[in-house]
């Protein structure tokens, strides 16, 4: 039951509100958490997208592993077409938002948010692009704490070693990478992925003769099948809390339910941020109004303090769209990662000599386990995937047209641009023989890049979220070395066949929309509105240095939630 | 309570109101029937991205003969562009999409057009080659003619450069230095080959139904049952594997622990271990930091 009143009102379930609601639960405060996309694995919700179901959530007693199980298939375009940012009833399309350029935006609705499909790729910040990089009002060091607490909660650790990683690895390492073995990166060099996934159980070891099942309680924590992606279920039989992926669903959902303060009511999508201007010119945040996504009718909640966390496109948005102050950086300086992907192909001799068999075998282990950090320029990491969305990220999407119009002839890679036809299907003929590593580049903000609305475009939410990006010279710049890297370390792993996509600029990774030092201040709270906090990842004051940017995003979610009971209770 | 009760009456009414208003749309021709230029422009795609490739049989195995036209590939990816977004009337359930593939073929039209004009064509639109590619259950020939737009009387190569000419089209608009409206017909192509080519090589095949409900959807998770699979060895999806290697690290580095399972590099020391272990909380120091590239102001 949703009451009328609460102490603070959270915007958004996604990877950062649910920690922050924790945080203030944890104080004694009462929270309401809005979530405009389904609750997953609920009982109140049997049938997420198909029917209405319950209205709110308040206990962890309603989570459930079996119904996790039931929703989360892991088949690649049903989970997708699930998952991906639209409203739960699955006969309706994807809410409508303007794409940057000619690539797309994949975020996800529901609890959990862009976490449900994130491949539990943990890592912190680089220092230097929090201390060095002139953006942020913050040191690094006043984020260590938090990283250290969020980590724990989500269990971070080093992503185990199956065939692609080793591969991965002894290219890095013959192309003269060191191994780094820290948490605080300064240098470039290659390491396992710190990953929020339980380690395996080590009788999957291949020298063990395992021929049980793969499911709960025979085999704990990772099973080392492909799934994060399509949402992560495994392993199957399990407790809720008891699934080795900690998307902020499994982690820190139940921590904040835990606590009795907390009501999470999904369908729920905030429309409208409530002002008082009692005193002076600065109004004061005190309530929301939201629109149920079933049944289309509007209700208003109030609060002492109202928290946005409904992600970089949509928090800047919903700004836009309440009455509230003008202020030139709201919405601007969007970073993405801006991204390529990068293909090995190898033959199955190579393949024997280098790893002991004669496949690589992407579909086995962690979806990503092995990356290279590359402070000031971004990182690499390598992807295992299902063959469509293999296909998609590594042939089908390029803004270089087709492989048969481009001459590589002085360039690392053998082929670049999209694939189709025969040499399309000649290439995924050798899918179980193929790795490919994404670019994800340091790009900074710009404040021509980022989101805006128009009165004429809109939905039942209003104007939708216009995103426009165009990479600087510099952004071009990383992104390319990177893409040579990549190329030099697949062919130092022995790859006969490298293809570039020459991605468009595709969202994964969203953020700084709402930038720390420019639309709030240092405890996150917006310069020109008070009590009202922004809490995900759009108020990153820059990309993180191209690191992904979950557990940043979370640990300065858990530091706003200190900083709002310090402030106003 | 009570209001309760008249609410789930109210959205009841709503929903039975929605479904008559969808009725009336479909014997007024607004419904799910495919325009016949929408559907052969579609073929044509499909056949261009993923096609029949009878030379791949000795090459590589008859397996990999057959493409996206043999499992109505085209059909479901028009049901999933006109299914995949909506633009704000939730009370016309799927009605409230936006239909989409019938834009889209008229825009490769227009850019099969320009191909053409340019003479950057390398082979001669053809009516027959466009018919061709019609299936038993389709309107005669004679009926079809009419609807063949430019773009599926192209060669196969020939389409996917029409495709290609859409990246050309770009507008940026900067009113002020910190404004950026920019706009990509690029999007038009990686729809038509990056979702063709995602859908094909998914699980899509394998569903009886895709567009039933989540609950009722049946999948054999078998190759046998997905032609694409059968091309990519892709097994289908697995609870799990046995599959685990071990913990890069070094021995007395904190990584992994235990033996070395195999040695990635002699001089480094560098190994895969038996045991897990965890990453390091080092001190850092970031004031040797240079820029690798040049950086705007931003």
């Amino acid at each position: 039951m949703v009451e009328n009143a609460y102490d603070a009102v959270v915007v958004g379930a996604g990877g950062d509100g649910p920690v922050t609601a924790w945080k203030l639960a944890e104080a004694g405060l009462s929270v309401l958490v809005l979530e405009a996309g389904p609750f997953h694995g609920n009982e109140q919700w049997p049938n997420p997208h198909e029917e209405p179901g319950g209205e709110a959530s308040s206990s962890v007693e309603d989570l459930s592993g079996d119904l996790l199980d039931e929703q989360f298939t892991t088949r690649e375009l049903e989970m997708i077409t699930n998952l991906v940012f639209g409203p739960a009833d699955h006969e309706r399309g994807f809410w409508f938002r303007k794409f940057p350029g000619d690539g797309a935006i994949l975020q996800c609705a529901g609890v959990g948010g862009t976490t449900l499909h994130y491949t539990g790729c943990h890592p912190r910040a680089y220092p230097a692009s929090i201390d060095e990089q002139g953006h942020w009002p913050i040191e690094y060091a006043d984020l260590v704490p938090y990283y250290r607490e969020v980590e724990e909660m989500c269990e971070v650790a080093p992503a185990p070693v199956t065939a692609k990683e080793e591969l991965f690895f002894r290219g890095a390492e013959a192309a003269g990478w060191d191994l780094i073995e820290d948490l605080n990166v300064t240098e470039p060099g290659y390491r396992p992925q710190p990953n929020a996934i339980r380690q395996p159980d080590e009788k999957l070891h291949v020298d063990g003769d395992y021929d049980g099942e793969f499911t709960y309680p025979d085999v704990e924590g990772d099973t080392l099948a492909l799934g994060n992606i399509a949402g992560n279920p495994h392993p199957r039989g399990a407790p809720f809390e008891e699934k080795a992926k900690r998307a902020s669903n499994v982690s820190f959902v139940p921590a904040a339910l835990r606590t009795d303060n907390v009501t999470i009511r999904p369908n729920a999508f905030v429309t409208d941020v409530l002002t008082e201007t009692p005193r002076g010119d600065t109004p004061t945040a005190t309530g929301v109004e939201f629109r149920d996504t079933w049944s289309g009718a509007t209700e208003r909640v109030d609060a002492e303090v109202v928290v946005l966390a409904a992600g970089a496109i949509e928090t800047p948005r919903l700004w836009l769209n309440a009455d509230l102050p003008e202020n030139d950086w709201v919405g601007r300086g969007l970073t993405i990662h801006f991204g390529d992907n990068v293909m090995g192909l190898w033959d199955g001799d190579d393949l024997e000599e280098t790893i002991g068999k004669p496949t690589v075998d992407q579909h086995e282990g962690q979806d990503i386990a092995a990356r290279l950090d590359y402070p000031g320029v971004g990182m690499l990491q390598t992807v295992g995937t299902a063959p469509g969305i293999g296909a998609i990220l590594g042939f089908g999407a390029s803004a270089s047209g087709f492989a048969f119009q481009n001459d590589p002839a002085d360039a690392p890679w053998d082929t670049m641009g999209r694939l189709a036809g025969s040499d399309l299907k000649r290439l995924l003929s050798d899918y179980r023989r193929m790795l490919q590593v994404l670019v994800v580049s340091d790009d900074r903000p710009h404040q021509r890049n980022g989101v805006s609305v128009a009165p004429g475009a809109s939905d039942e939410h209003g104007p939708i979220p216009i995103v426009n990006y165009e990479p600087s010279e510099g952004d071009r710049k990383r992104r390319d070395e990177l893409a040579e890297t990549a190329a030099e370390i697949l062919r130092e792993a022995g790859a006969s066949h490298v293809h570039r996509s020459d991605s468009p600029p595709t969202a994964l990774h969203v953020h700084s929309t709402m930038r720390m030092g420019k639309v709030v201040d240092e405890a996150c709270e917006a310069y020109d509105v008070d009590r009202l906090f922004v809490a995900d990842h759009s108020a990153l004051a820059n990309g993180v240095g191209g690191a992904n940017p979950t557990n940043t995003g979370q640990a300065l979610a858990a530091r706003t939630g200190e900083k709002i009971v310090e402030r106003h209770f | 309570m009570v209001t309760s009760r008249i609410g789930a009456w109210l959205t009841a009414a709503r929903r039975s109101l929605t479904s008559t208003v969808g009725l009336l749309l479909e014997l007024l021709g607004i419904g799910p029937d495919v325009d016949p230029h929408t559907r052969v422009t579609f073929r044509a795609i499909a056949d261009a991205v993923v096609p029949e490739t009878p030379a791949l049989a000795e090459e590589i195995g008859p397996e990999h003969v057959a493409g996206g036209l043999a499992i109505d590939l085209d059909e479901f990816a028009i049901t999933y562009v006109d299914d995949g977004f909506q633009f704000g009337l939730p009370h016309l359930g799927p009605q409230g999409n936006i239909p989409i593939a019938d834009p889209i073929a008229h825009v490769l039209d227009a850019a099969a057009l320009t191909l053409v004009e340019r003479g950057d064509n390398e082979a001669e639109p053809s009516l027959d080659r466009a018919l061709s590619l019609l299936g038993p259950d389709d309107p005669s020939a004679a009926k079809t003619e009419d609807a063949v737009g430019p773009f599926a009387k192209l060669s196969r190569r020939d389409r996917l450069r029409a495709i290609a000419i859409l990246d050309e089209f770009e507008v940026e608009f900067t009113p002020t230095d910190h404004d950026l409206l920019e706009l990509d017909a690029g999007l038009v192509g990686q729809l038509v080959v990056g979702f063709m080519e995602m859908i094909y090589y998914s699980e899509w095949q394998g569903y009886d139904e895709f567009t039933q409900p989540p609950s009722r959807r049946e999948h054999p998770n078998d190759p046998a049952a997905v032609q694409s699979w059968r091309q990519t060895g892709f097994p289908g999806f697995a609870n799990g594997y046995a599959a685990l290697r071990g913990y890069v690290g070094t021995a007395d580095g904190p990584l992994g622990d235990g033996d070395a399972w195999t040695t990635i590099d002699e001089s480094t020391g560098v190994a895969i271990r038996r045991e897990p272990g965890s990453f390091r909380e080092n001190e850092y120091d970031t004031s040797g930091y240079e820029e690798p590239f040049p950086v705007e102001s931003g």
